[in-house]
């Protein structure tokens, strides 16, 4: 093809200029509908105000299931199905031998914990044995976010990892990504379920059913924004670990006396 | 412009417009209002009903002030009253919405109180085997008010 440099430059702006006015036409066109408004909730409750985060005391759990039982009563979770958004699990590490060093652990959660523990190892046997209640750790960097297809699921600015029941597709995809089981699938719903923290009842000035239920004040939660709260108090002057730190989710649920065996 | 390329361009143009019709068609009104989701969803979830209504609203008005004074100064002050009473907010509503019954029976106590190896050592326990024969707890425990040796 003959073309003169004239030619050259003159088609070779033309074609810049039109993609570029192109592209913005359609992408203002797109977004258009979709208002750039990052207004906080409506109703009296500013949620960039606050930043939840939630702490388990393990020293202090009895393990007595009320909070897994609050929480299906609150949430209406199905009572009659495995499926939990908290749930207790027990840890019993047996003894062994001094020479082979290696611990032998016997972990369950009959029912989520809410119809109590069985002692079914005798006492001899048991090196120690303690409860670890589980929860969503709604992480900062949530797993179960990323890999939703259709963004069905998402993170509030207060923190909290929510799920969208009317747009969810029930793919679960999330359930496979959380690395903390902490997500179920709901077949009333026919949508992925988790833990809330209570959405509906913390930005009303209430605490979580589960923290509320807990009748040794294992489970705190609070106002990681409020410096003189007490989930920050524990937070700055106690001994936490996190589950799986490792994974770089950056859990908000921070426990305290945690084992090497809870993962 | 040759005739080929003009009938592509419009073939082009109509796809890009179909495109952008659908999308505003089937893209909820309020995704991406906040971020990728649905705006609305927050608030659905928010709007949710609460079923449990905190101890403070069963001694708040004349109610159940007498033993809510006596519960709150005793060693039971950590467990709150739904816990045992079960979730209350229709009854805080509407005090003709009756309250179910707490359970007394030695097992429902026994879910905190009977012998457990994973439980905390220093955790008040007692072993059903050998402590209070087969009477209920509450037949010499207050629940609301309880004792301990």
């Amino acid at each position: 093809m003959d073309i003169s440099r004239r030619e050259f430059t003159k088609i070779g702006c033309k074609i810049i200029i039109g993609a570029t006015a192109g592209t913005t036409i359609v992408e203002s066109l797109i977004t258009n509908s979709i208002a750039a408004e990052n207004s906080p909730v409506k109703g009296g409750y500013n949620w960039e105000e606050h930043f939840w985060g939630y702490v388990v005391d393990t020293r202090k759990c009895i393990g007595c299931g009320r909070c897994a039982n609050a929480c299906k009563l609150e949430n209406h979770v199905p009572f009659d199905e495995e499926v939990y958004r908290t749930w207790i699990e027990r840890y019993r590490v047996k003894k062994t031998s001094l020479e082979t060093r290696e611990e032998e652990v016997v972990i369950d959660s009959p029912d989520g914990g809410i119809e109590g523990f069985v002692d079914d190892i005798p006492a001899e046997e048991i090196k120690k044995a303690f409860f670890v209640p589980k929860i969503c750790n709604h992480c900062d960097n949530p797993p179960c976010v990323q890999v939703c297809p259709v963004g069905a699921t998402y993170t509030t600015k207060d923190g909290v990892v929510l799920v969208d029941y009317e747009y969810c597709i029930g793919c679960r995809y999330c359930i496979q990504g959380c690395p903390y089981g902490a997500r179920y699938f709901n077949t009333e719903k026919g949508t992925a379920d988790k833990c809330t923290w209570c959405y509906h009842r913390i930005t009303k000035g209430l605490l979580p059913a589960c923290v509320q239920a807990c009748p040794t004040g294992a489970r705190k939660f609070g106002d990681m924004l409020d410096k003189d709260s007490e989930v920050n108090k524990i937070i700055d002057e106690e001994r936490i670990n996190l589950l799986k730190p490792d994974l770089g989710t950056k859990p908000k649920v921070f426990y305290i006396g945690l084992d090497r065996e809870v993962k | 412009m040759q005739p080929h390329l003009k009938r592509a361009f419009t073939l082009l143009a109509l796809v890009i417009i179909a495109f952008i019709l659908v999308r505003s068609v089937l893209v909820p009104e309020s995704f991406g209002q906040y971020g990728w989701y649905r705006g609305d969803s927050v608030d659905e979830i928010r709007n949710l009903n609460v079923n449990y209504a905190g101890s403070t609203s069963c001694g708040e008005e004349d109610c159940h002030k007498i033993i809510y004074s006596v519960w709150v100064k005793d060693r039971h002050k950590t467990v709150n009253c739904e816990t045992c009473h079960g979730p209350a907010e229709k009854h805080v509503l509407n005090a003709r919405e009756p309250l179910e019954k707490a359970d007394e029976s030695r097992e429902y106590c026994g879910k905190c109180h009977f012998k457990g190896i994973a439980r905390p050592e220093e955790f008040p326990q007692v072993d059903p085997e050998t402590h209070g024969e087969d009477l209920r707890c509450v037949y010499c425990h207050n629940p609301h008010k309880p004792w301990f040796v």
